[in-house]
């Protein structure tokens, strides 16, 4: 018996010896779905996939792929809302909104994010110098610089007072060009407006250098930047900044001296002769200079997306038929094909005139335009009428308002007033419903005219621009400094 | 029978009588707990060999001398000396040894009696939890046991119950106690991956618990040392009893229905209300209401009839709420030899809740095993497998689903009252995803909860095996060897369907998820325990050993959207949207290495200490391993022999000290991978990407808690009144938070996972046990417990850098910062409404009052004399706390005869609650609101606490931002339950049944609280450190009314 239990004895301090000498494996429990920082410059593929991770964080439901384009919207005279729910930009419309709303502050988070993923990829480009080939890196250098640039360009329109005001003298965004990781430098003043914009042209100019020409398919050269869409994206931000000489010079480079008005470098942009082919599948004509796609497996997500706001998704807003919404405009006549084919007069939903730009419903995938050829002539018209050619703006405007209405005459186009008001008139049709208005308002400071609060918002009244996001002041105090 | 019986006890006493110098006695021995007979009662006469013992049904017969006394006396009762007299009859009623000092307590990787513990921990016997209409043990354990407070969030069936020992004890990681089951701790989240709520603790059964100990302070719960910083339930099941073969019955079947519900306007006060509201408002803004939406009078909420001409006002309660049916039935069999104990049980429990479509099923069967092999191996088996089925429709009642469009809690409140559920034709009266409008000119906002109620398919099931096998080998004496291997395995299918009809499955044309998790948990213990006594006074123990576990979980599943033809109701129909979703693996180890040493000098004086490190693989690897442990002091003064020579005799019969201090960690780090910098996978368009997905931190390390105890055990007269003290101070360091970033720096989630706070919780807790009266069979026992508790943030990232939380991703609620307890609700303060002109007033930081105008424009706000300001919104300050300071419980029962009352009050104070959904029943938009709004401000001096109604102001009701006037009081007084008891007194042995008792029970009967939401105990944000004391859009709870029997046979 007592030879017999010391064998057990024996055997179970051998047990516990196992247990204690579990290998060092045991406690290892390393992520098996995401990958580690270490190993994303290890392969080309991977370079590539961040780049197009960089897209993909740009177009998040709660930015560019939604909610920035329909927020710039709604804060106008041209839609009203059905559903008064706040989910869905009603204070925002009402001219109620707060510095506490999660919507807005959802434009600042994923546009930093977005900023900061750039950032982390143009170092890690850098300290990788053989993860691909010198021309692809500077290709994605180029489209990181883009992505940062147009970010940057879209919340400071939100979030600080117009250049065009103060020649950009007031307070701008904390400016981050370097990549974060760690809990340090929560703490970083606003860079003044001019700030922000010289590093976006610079960024812009950088970008025109090292992207390329074009891609193998019409899809990469509508959904990834190339140097025209830098170029492009330089007449919006320069028209901001009323630069209308430098919008003049970047335009010609893609656009010709006379009608018909296209390009003939790199991508041959041009206008389509049916506007509303722009908008169907598959989305990548040459007029669209840069979207963002869409797919079933990578939708805007819920209450994001623009069919389920400006059409049969849910309308939660409708055209306003009213007087000073654009619908009724003159120029904006019946015969028009962006009245005909892209507004219905009812939707299934509700007995209200919507837009069917964006028609498909569930999942949602339609591709979201960005930057269309459309706008670099818009653009090209504004600032040949403020400080160039009045003819060839008024040649411009009539290219795209001819296009989709070739019978309309044009009242009197004598003034420069005149032509400018057309101008701006004319970008509330072409792009109604692809988040322009309340930026083409504030960029010229003019007055906000909103149904929602029912009243003209001035440029110094507080509502003019959102207020910095209450998570970024709880978290950095330097930004109220 | 009982006559013959009669007859022959007579004829022997006549018998006894006539010989005079013996007597034969006869009699029975009946239990004081339930009046049942006591089988092996030991009778014996006083000062002599003499004695038997009772008969299975308690009956004893002895042949004693005249004038003797005899002796009853039975294990856990107090033995009862009673002189006979001239009797021949004596029936005796034996009390209870109600001195838990004789009982033992569970702890860590062992057994302890009472005496020789010396750390805090309350021991609750799971007898009365199985009564009461519950799904999982948890839920039953309120006002059970001293500094434990417990809160159901509210009535959705197998919600889980948020669970605090001694305070609150992280921030970002779980603050539930770890819960280990015969040996195996086991996860305790909510596991449905879905709207319905899921506890895994209900899938065991609560009819096979026996006890449940609750360790309190480090000392106690060190040997748990890596996740014991919330406090450890150990839960022992049922075993096996030496004897035949025992067999029990208990069921149990009742009613339940929604309490508290508020009162909202009916059709025709909606509809005047509204439009007055509208009316205010296009005085504001001409576009307030586009033309379209109103008639030529400027009325949007017109009249709706039913065909026989009556106004359609539509009680959406009765949608939403029914009066439900449950039951509850079990059947148990226990028995053994000297060698081999088992014990089986069959458990099906079937429960409807009060909101219609919540189900809640469990069918569970256990077998449990000891078998004492040789001489030297013992070994024991345990086996659980259980199925759970939990069913529950869109409530917002769940954590995290407060403001789901298609809640039903919400609804039910707010939907339009005078339009109905159905059309005349009996179909769905719908327009797009709402209500349909019928004649008003504004739509509903919310769905047509009938349809959400019938249509939508949400469930969350478990089949759960628990298994245990553990051995025993006695080594040579006073050294034994354990080794216990234990496996959980889970199965959990989550299944969610929406309909494309109306809620949140009509914007993609039908909407089915699916998700099934696996989660494989093992742990194996290894200990070796050496005794040893030296010249009979000086006690040693020591165990050593080692504990290693790992938990993997994988989920998988798919999203599917756009139904090919409404025909399907279901996952596995025709889609035309097909998504993976619902897909993650993750595993967590540990590894730990234990020792603990004790001693005791005579039972007088007592020492124990203990020490363990642990390996966490959630933690950085060059911290993971940490070093734990405490140690303890007694003293049992009441052996000492100047006490016993102050002859306080039966005054103060014992008298113990006993102090404590250790130090455990907390690893529920709530990302198994939060020292990792990681790129996550996704798509653009259709090209594969790879974004930055999370900043790791390398440095992360322990969150630790350093314990304190020092307590006092004392009972009087008898042990009849026994008196449990503690003084608890709780130090935790190194909090691992979630410290928030500025977003500016693009941080995935603004946070960061780090080890920079620190807090503590202090308090006291009382429990006395007593047995106030005790005489001519009627017996009143009763235990009171009462704990303090004050919980101080005392260092955060740095003092000015609060952490703000808000209540479901949306509405800011909640603030944890320095020099405050943790989740205060943070809100902007306000003055009452302006006589004036009916607008709210807003109290900025600075003292300034502003007041509100709905659709004001530039002047929406204005200092009370017209001039324009800014918004308050930002002028939040700190409102109130929301932890309770104090708490506890007082149970009673009274026995007669047959008959047992229980009384058991639950009882919390101290706190706050933010009433947020008071702030929806007074939202101006086109929701209905509570009856309150009639008071609105009407004309100028008029003194109210309602503002002016203009239709779509979400302002002054505190809808866009929290205020002040929404923050209550949550004190309460509850009878949590009221049970009756009669066990019947009929002899049924003859047709095989030992005992019958019956019973009816009433669950939350009363409450005393002048907390006007729909309930004081209340949490919408579930488990929450952050966000507690949150009502938001909950659904209440309930009353329940239930009958019970249980059989003995």
């Amino acid at each position: 018996m007592k030879l017999f239990t010391n064998k057990i004895g024996i055997l179970s301090i051998a047990l516990a010896m196992t247990v204690s000498s579990c290998n060092k494996e045991f406690l290892n429990a390393v992520p098996e779905l995401d990958l580690s920082d270490a190993t994303v410059f290890n392969t080309p593929a991977r370079v590539l996939s961040q780049v197009n991770g960089l897209y993909g964080s740009a177009k998040n439901g709660s930015l560019f792929g939604g909610r920035y384009l329909i927020y710039n919207d709604i804060r106008g005279e041209d839609w009203v809302n059905r559903t008064t729910n706040s989910v869905t930009g009603y204070s925002t419309y009402q001219g109620n909104q707060d510095p506490s709303d999660s919507y807005l502050a959802g434009f600042w988070i994923q546009g930093y994010l977005t900023i900061n993923r750039a950032n982390l990829f143009l170092e890690g480009l850098a300290a990788n110098p053989n993860a691909v080939s010198s021309t692809l890196a500077a290709n994605y250098r180029g489209e990181a610089k883009f992505l940062r640039a147009l970010t940057y360009f879209s919340l400071v329109q939100y979030f600080a007072k117009p250049y065009i005001m103060d020649k950009g003298a007031s307070a701008g965004l904390p400016l981050r060009l370097k990549g974060s990781v760690s809990s340090a430098d929560n703490d970083m003043p606003r860079s003044t407006v001019a700030q922000v914009y010289a590093q976006i042209l610079q960024d812009l100019n950088d970008a025109e250098t090292e992207l390329p020409d074009s891609y193998g398919t019409a899809l990469l050269n509508t959904t990834r930047a190339h140097k025209n869409a830098a170029i492009a994206l330089k007449t919006r931000v320069k028209l901001a900044m009323g630069d209308f000489a430098g919008v003049i010079t970047e335009s010609n480079k893609i656009v010709s001296a006379t009608a018909p008005f296209k390009s003939s470098a790199r991508v041959a942009h041009a206008l389509q002769s049916d506007v509303s082919a722009v908008f169907k599948a598959p989305y990548t004509t040459t007029e669209s200079i840069f979207s963002f796609p869409m797919d079933a497996t990578n939708a805007p997500g819920t209450q994001n997306q623009l069919g389920y706001y400006f059409n049969a998704g849910n309308v939660e807003y409708y055209l306003n038929t009213g007087s000073i919404g654009i619908y009724s405009n003159p120029q904006f006549a019946a015969t028009d094909d962006r009245k005909t084919k892209l507004t219905v007069a009812t939707t299934s939903v509700a007995k209200f005139p919507s837009s069917t730009k964006f028609s498909g419903v569930s999942p949602y995938v339609d591709y979201v335009p960005n930057i269309r050829y459309a706008e670099v002539l818009l653009n090209l018209a504004e600032a040949e009428a403020e400080a160039g050619s009045l003819t060839r703006a008024i040649a411009l405007l009539k290219a795209v308002h001819g296009r989709s209405d070739a019978s309309y005459v044009f009242p009197a186009l004598d003034t420069k007033a005149d032509v400018i008001k057309a101008i701006l008139t004319e970008r509330r049709i072409e792009f109604l419903a692809e988040g322009f208005r309340a930026n083409d308002v504030t960029r010229r400071g003019d007055p906000m005219v909103s149904f929602g609060a029912g009243a003209t918002i001035q440029p110094s009244d507080p509502r003019y621009i959102y207020g910095i996001p209450l998570v970024e002041v709880q978290t950095n105090p330097s930004i109220g400094k | 029978m009982k006559k013959l019986v009669l007859s022959w006890v007579l004829m022997m006493a006549l018998v006894s009588t006539l010989f005079a110098q013996t007597r034969q006695v006869t009699g029975k021995v009946t239990s004081s707990e339930d009046g049942s007979g006591m089988p092996g009662v030991s009778v014996s006469a006083k000062g002599s060999a003499k004695g038997t013992s009772t008969a299975a049904d308690g009956t004893y017969k002895i042949v004693v001398a005249d004038g003797v006394s005899l002796v009853f006396s039975f294990v856990g009762f107090n033995s009862q000396t009673v002189s006979v007299g001239s009797r021949s009859v004596i029936d005796v009623q034996l009390q209870a040894d109600n001195q838990q000092l004789s009982e033992v307590v569970v702890v860590g990787y062992g057994t302890k009696k009472r005496q020789e513990f010396t750390g805090a921990a309350s021991t609750v016997k799971a007898a009365t939890i199985a009564e009461r209409p519950v799904q999982s043990f948890s839920q039953g354990l309120t006002g059970q046991a001293a500094g434990v407070n417990i809160t159901q969030p509210n009535g959705l069936l197998n919600n889980p119950p948020v669970i605090r020992v001694r305070g609150l004890s992280s921030l970002s990681l779980s603050s539930f106690p770890l819960v280990v089951i015969d040996g195996i701790p086991i996860s305790t989240d909510n596991v449905s991956a879905n709207s319905t709520t899921n506890n895994p603790l209900a899938d065991i059964n609560p009819s096979d618990i026996e006890s449940i100990d609750v360790l309190k302070d480090a000392a106690s719960a060190a040997i748990y040392g890596s996740r014991a910083g919330a406090g450890v339930l150990l839960i022992t099941t049922k075993r096996g009893k030496t004897g035949k073969a025992k067999v029990s019955i208990d069921s149990w079947a009742g009613i339940s229905e929604a309490v508290r519900l508020p009162d909202v306007l009916n059709a025709q006060q909606y509809m005047n209300h509204k439009n007055g509201a509208i009316a205010n408002a296009l005085a504001m803004n001409p576009n307030a209401i586009s033309a379209s939406q109103r008639n030529a009078e400027n009325k949007s909420f017109l009249p709706n009839y039913n065909p026989d001409g009556s106004l359609i006002d539509t009680d959406w309660y009765k949608e939403v709420y029914q009066t439900a049916v449950s039951q509850n039935h079990n059947l148990t069999i226990n028995g053994g030899t000297d060698k081999t104990n088992y014990y089986f049980s069959a458990g099906y429990s079937d429960q409807d809740g009060f909101l219609r479509s919540n189900s809640f099923q469990r069918r569970s069967g256990r077998f449990n095993m000891d078998h004492q092999a040789t001489k030297w191996l013992k070994l024991t088996a345990n086996f659980n497998y259980s199925n759970t089925f939990n069913k529950a429709p869109m409530s917002g009642s769940n954590s995290g689903g407060a403001f789901n469009t298609s809640g039903l809690g919400r609804i039910a409140v707010a939907q339009v009252p005078n339009l109905p559920a159905y059309l005349p034709d009996g179909s769905y009266n719908l327009e797009n995803n709402t209500l349909g409008r019928m004649n008003n000119l504004l739509p509903a906002q919310f769905p047509n909860p009938a349809v959400v109620r019938d249509l939508d398919k949400i469930t969350s099931e478990n089949t759960r095996l628990i298994a245990n096998l553990g051995a025993e080998f006695r080594l040579m004496e006073g050294l034994t060897a354990k080794t216990s291997y234990s496996w959980d395995r889970r199965n959990t299918e989550n299944i969610r369907f929406f309909n494309p009809y109306n809620g949140d499955g009509w914007s993609a044309g039908g909407d089915a998820y699916n998700n099934t998790a696996r989660s494989d948990n093992w742990n194996w213990i290894n200990t070796l325990q050496y005794n040893l006594t030296l010249a009979e006074k000086h006690n040693f123990s020591v165990i050593a050993g080692s504990d290693v576990q790992k938990t993997r979980v994988l989920n998988w599943g798919a999203q599917r959207q756009t139904l090919a033809d409404y025909f399907f109701t279901d996952f596995q129909g025709n889609f035309g949207t097909n998504l993976a979703a619902g897909n993650g693996i993750y595993q967590v180890a540990y590894e730990a290495y234990l020792g603990s040493f004790s001693y005791n000098y005579a039972g007088k004086y007592f020492l124990s200490a203990n020490y363990r490190r642990d390996g966490n693989s959630a933690l950085s690897s060059e911290n993971r391993w940490g070093d734990f442990g405490g140690a303890s002091l007694g003293w049992t003064v009441s052996e000492e022999k100047f006490f016993k020579d102050l002859n306080l005799g039966n005054k103060i019969t014992n008298l113990r000290l006993k102090a404590s201090y250790g130090k455990v960690g907390n690893g529920n780090v709530p990302n198994a991978y939060g020292s990792y910098s990681t790129f996550g996978s996704g798509l653009y368009g259709a090209a594969p990407t790879l974004a930055f997905n999370q900043a790791g931190n390398k440095d992360l390390k322990w969150e630790t808690s350093a314990q304190t105890n020092v307590g006092l055990d004392i009972s009087f007269l008898n042990d009849r009144i026994q008196v449990e003290a503690n003084y608890y101070y709780k130090d935790i360091n190194n909090l691992i938070l979630n410290v928030p970033q500025a977003p500016s720096k693009g941080i995935p989630g603004n946070s960061i996972l780090a080890n920079v706070g620190s807090m503590y919780n202090k308090g006291y807790e009382l429990a006395v046990t007593a047995t106030p009266i005790n005489n001519n069979g009627f017996v009143w026992t009763t235990n009171l417990n009462f704990a303090t508790n004050e919980n101080m943030v005392t260092s955060l990232v740095d003092d000015n850098t609060p952490i703000l939380t808000a209540t479901s991703g949306l509405e800011v609620t909640s603030i944890t910062k320095v020099g405050y307890s943790a989740a205060q609700v943070y809100g902007v303060k306000t003055g009452g409404v302006n006589p004036e002109n009916g607008r709210r007033i807003f109290i900025k930081k600075d003292g300034t009052k502003v007041q509100y105008s709905h659709l004001g424009g530039a002047l929406a706000w204005t200092t009370l004399d017209g001039k324009a300001t800014t918004s308050p919104s930002d002028q939040q300050q700190i409102l109130g706390n929301t932890l309770p300071t104090f708490y506890g419980g007082f149970n009673n029962t009274l026995r007669y005869k047959g008959f047992d009352l229980g009384l058991n009050f639950t009882f919390s104070g101290g706190n706050y609650i933010y009433n947020g959904s008071q702030a929806g029943l007074r939202d101006q938009r086109v929701w209905n609101n509570s009856v309150d709004v009639l008071n609105s401000w009407k004309t100028p001096g008029q003194v109210t606490e309602i503002p002016k109604a203009v239709y779509g102001d979400n302002v002054s009701n505190g809808s866009s931002f929290l205020i002040d006037a929404n923050l209550q009081k949550g004190d309460f007084l509850r009878l949590q339950t009221a049970t009756l008891g009669y066990k019947i007194p009929t002899n049924l042995t003859s047709i095989g049944i030992s005992n019958i008792r019956v019973y009816a029970q009433a669950n939350n009967l009363w409450l005393l609280t002048a907390y006007t939401g729909v309930d004081p105990e209340i949490s919408s944000n579930g488990d929450s450190n952050l966000a507690s004391g949150i009502e938001r859009n909950s659904i209440p709870q309930g009353r329940s009314f239930t009958f019970g029997i249980n059989i003995g046979l």
